[in-house]
């Protein structure tokens, strides 16, 4: 009888205490990023494998950042126009986005699970508050997470161009995939 | 791993590339008619078409000059790596072919730890007009020219740049065949100086200045102001020049107007970059 009322103390307590070891904290600094512009007469692309990102799952924090500076169009003189005359990188070297999961996810679940995050995203200076949906599947020790997002320029007050002979889209499809891996600096909290 | 103070907080941003080159210094390789520190990416042609025309105080007869004297030149450029570039031209003042090499030794730090970009452009020519009419025989050394510029530029701001470039030219043999000054002497020392001023995202004035230093009779500056509009990937370059030459060595050993005598032409450039291979 002592046993059967000890035992469930002695479970919820190694749970208690192990919950907080256990990582829920990750992180990766090569995501990848693309966007892209679709636009009557030119698609184009740009890509980077600088995305930084962070979860915490025990914070319910989700943090990403990329320098705009590795987005490669794959031109290099739409680069340098991109990042002099369009999104002055000088000045405002990340886009951002920094919120929290709004959907239940349960990181022991070994599958695909849809997320949704909620936050602020910053471009060229500018932050707007934004919901995005992605799958975030759990992946051995670490985290894979894909999502995809449409950014209009100009709620980031970035001006299209004028006259230049590629055309580039108000809309701009925004797609991440990234493998978040356990922090080893995590302790969980 | 990545770099954070925390884990627990929002990640540090943090640059990929810490203290970037300045970009974009001018919008094109060349500013009117002097080639810049902008250099090339590997892979990337840059082809231009220049062209100057008759003065325009030869007035409306001739549309100010537009039907007069047009000297037309073509150019390719090819980056090599991110540094070096290899070009070949044809001016049709003199017939000339020239052999291009740029070589930037500096790049302008976006923190100022290097405050101007510097690059080297020598230059061969080779004239190739037809001197049969000459009572001397005319070697094919007899019609080379040389020349090397040291462009030394700086981007103040996103609006302003400017360049100074000392020239130096000589050209193997001289005389009144050629499209020149003087036939007195063989070297040509002189001093350039370029800017751009933007006044929107992509139109700029400009201007360029040589003073020739070298001794010879009626060796004048040359003096050109210009507007470039930028088209993504084409450069436009209008502007009024009191030389009919288009490249530096010319540029400086050839005749000039006073520009406030109206001695001063139009011409105009169409850049183009092209992306070669991957």
């Amino acid at each position: 009888m002592k046993l059967r009322r000890i035992l469930p103390v002695l479970v919820l307590n190694t749970l208690l205490i192990s919950l907080p070891g256990q990582a829920q904290v990750y992180t990766s600094s090569d995501g990848s990023v693309e966007f892209i512009s679709t636009a009557p007469l030119n698609e184009f692309k740009g890509t980077s494998n600088h995305l930084a990102g962070l979860i915490n799952l025990n914070k319910n924090l989700v943090d990403f950042y990329i320098d705009m500076n590795t987005i490669d169009t794959g031109i290099e003189k739409r680069n340098r126009d991109m990042r002099t005359t369009y999104l002055n990188t000088d000045k405002y070297p990340f886009a951002e986005f920094t919120g929290e999961l709004i959907s239940s996810f349960d990181p022991d679940k070994m599958e695909p699970q849809r997320a949704t995050v909620s936050g602020t995203f910053k471009l060229h200076g500018v932050e707007q508050q934004i919901e995005v949906d992605g799958i975030l599947e759990p992946n051995g020790d670490g985290l894979q997470l894909d999502a995809s997002w449409i950014v209009l320029l100009k709620d980031y007050d970035i001006d299209r161009p004028g006259i230049l002979f590629y055309e580039l889209a108000e809309e701009q499809e925004i797609s991440i995939s990234v493998l978040l891996m356990e922090s080893e600096t995590a302790e969980g909290s | 791993m990545l770099s954070s103070t925390s884990v627990f907080a929002q990640l540090e941003r943090k640059r990929v590339v810490q203290n970037p080159d300045v970009i974009q210094t001018f919008m094109a390789p060349r500013n009117i008619n002097f080639y810049t520190v902008e250099s090339l990416s590997p892979g990337e042609l840059h082809y231009s078409i220049m062209h100057t025309f008759g003065e325009v105080k030869s007035g409306p007869g001739s549309l100010w000059g537009i039907d007069n004297g047009a000297n037309v030149r073509f150019s390719f450029e090819y980056g090599v790596t991110d540094k070096w570039s290899l070009g070949f031209g044809r001016s049709s003042l003199d017939r000339v072919y020239d052999f291009t090499s740029r070589v930037a030794i500096l790049r302008q730090k976006s923190n100022n730890s290097i405050p101007v970009s510097l690059s080297l452009v020598p230059m061969m020519g080779i004239n190739t007009l037809s001197l049969e009419f000459l009572d001397e025989p005319y070697k094919f050394s007899d019609r080379l020219n040389f020349s090397i510029a040291m462009p030394v530029a700086r981007k103040f701001n996103d609006r302003l740049s400017l360049q100074l470039m000392p020239v130096y030219s000589h050209f193997n043999r001289i005389g009144p065949e050629l499209s020149l000054i003087s036939s007195t002497i063989n070297d040509y020392f002189g001093a350039g100086m370029a800017g751009r001023y933007k006044f929107t995202r992509s139109s700029a004035v400009t201007f360029q200045f040589t003073q020739p230093f070298s001794e010879a009779d009626n060796l004048d500056p040359n003096l050109a102001i210009g507007i470039d509009i930028e088209t993504g990937g084409h450069v436009f370059q209008m502007f009024f020049s009191t030389t009919q030459a288009l490249s530096e060595s010319y540029i400086l050993a050839g005749p000039n107007g006073n520009f406030f005598d109206r001695e001063f032409r139009f011409g105009f450039n169409i850049n183009r970059l092209f992306k070669i291979g991957k």
